[in-house]
């Protein structure tokens, strides 16, 4: 979740274009090592325990590493020192950069001094071993946009990015995140979560962003806004929210319900209590997603 | 018994899932596939044409997972049920198989997992 971050420092403070923010993006992912593909080199995983432990990934919202030490097929150590031979992601975002001639050696220095200080991080390196660095970064993102949001809210972006990195792709950037009280509606898809913790959820783009967003989704390749890429949206949705609901549960014994994925027609939502609105900038689109707290 | 013979109900408001749970067992065979959209409408599938097997969705409109499984169970108690859902908390899974269900199966839906359920079933009729 940490390169994300990055890019947006990098686009709002004018480093980047979103241009070449995407392009670099999309040649760091493929340079980026992951790690069940390092503990299969070094020989500690089989290539059906990586698969394995992806699949649990996706159902508990975990970290490999961490998975795969409880599932018994590797030790902490032998994590720690295969997170070690990974480059930060941000690292290599930045070489990109620099290959492309986008920034210079100079600014490379000064954006990663500037970026840790503002972020009240002290090792860019170790951030992604430590899920209160993520926090931090989290809690100075959203702080900058001036909201206030509950320890639930914090586990409900978090898993939102997660999610986005899991299902459509890393290549994305979050804009800063706003409040409204009504937004158009394009292609959008409303869920409510019911119970102690209450929200209703949205997610909405335009047509080809649907499109696209489906066919990464399913892993397919979409030509129309039909009946699959609608169910596509409800699905992603009715996934974020369903995972969200068991690590509330297994985080605090709150047990919390949803409603039905349901489809939204007119022209704007009107919202009735506070709402967060996040854009999310992929390469073949912008996606919005609203919290609302019912 | 092979999977060619049997009848399979699948139930969830999304027609993707539907979709992809039919793509996953087809790997299997030929079996003869019902769909239903909604609790209701799985009861109502489930009377009419006896299925084998059922999968069943949690959050969906009209009747929810768990009401559609007690009422399928009632009119059949040897009912094969399995929930394929997103909402996999203790408490969830606890209630399904509390009202007759067979196995739980957590979305993000994956092929093995998929596969596995099939097979068992089989090799256990």
């Amino acid at each position: 979740m940490y390169t994300q971050f990055f890019g947006n420092y990098l686009l709002s403070n004018g480093y980047v274009t979103k241009e070449q923010l995407f392009s670099a993006m999309r040649r760091e992912a493929t340079q980026h090592m992951k790690l069940g593909t390092l503990a299969m080199h070094a020989g500690l995983m089989t290539a059906s325990q990586v698969d394995e432990t992806v699949i649990q990934q996706t159902h508990q919202d975990r970290k490999f590493g961490e998975l795969a030490v409880e599932l018994g097929y590797m030790t902490d150590e032998q994590v720690l020192s295969l997170l070690k031979q990974q480059n930060p992601a941000y690292l290599s975002l930045g070489q990109v950069l620099l290959d492309d001639g986008v920034i210079t050696n100079a600014d490379f220095e000064k954006i990663m001094k500037d970026y840790s200080s503002s972020n009240g991080i002290s090792d860019l390196d170790a951030i992604t071993e430590m899920p209160e660095a993520i926090h931090n970064l989290l809690n100075h993102f959203l702080l900058k946009s001036e909201t206030n949001i509950s320890h639930n809210g914090y586990m409900f972006v978090e898993l939102l990015f997660n999610d986005f990195i899991r299902f459509i792709g890393e290549d994305f950037t979050p804009l800063a995140v706003d409040e409204v009280t009504e937004a158009p509606i394009q292609c959008c898809v409303e869920q409510d979560v019911h119970g102690e913790y209450a929200i209703n959820t949205y997610i909405s783009m335009d047509e080809p962003t649907a499109i696209a967003f489906a066919s990464r989704y399913v892993h397919d390749e979409f030509q129309e806004y039909d009946e699959y890429v609608q169910s596509s949206l409800e699905d992603f949705l009715n996934l974020q929210n369903g995972l969200f609901i068991v690590n509330i549960s297994n985080d605090s014994n709150t047990e919390l319900t949803l409603g039905v994925p349901e489809q939204k027609e007119g022209d704007k939502l009107t919202f009735k209590n506070k709402t967060l609105h996040f854009t999310i900038l992929y390469p073949f689109g912008n996606i919005d997603f609203y919290v609302e707290l019912a | 018994m092979s999977i060619d013979d049997i009848k399979i109900l699948i139930t969830d408001d999304s027609i993707l899932a539907r979709k992809q749970l039919k793509d996953i067992i087809s790997t299997l065979g030929s079996p003869v596939f019902i769909e239903a959209k909604d609790g209701q409408d799985a009861i109502d599938k489930y009377k009419e044409n006896q299925p084998d097997l059922v999968f069943l969705d949690i959050v969906m409109p009209k009747k929810d997972g768990n009401t559609a499984i007690e009422e399928i169970i009632a009119h059949d108690p040897k009912a094969t049920i399995i929930i394929a859902s997103s909402v996999g908390t203790q408490s969830q899974l606890k209630l399904a198989l509390e009202a007759g269900a067979k196995d739980f199966i957590q979305k993000p839906l994956n092929k093995e997992q998929v596969i596995g359920v099939v097979q068992r079933f089989l090799e256990g009729r």
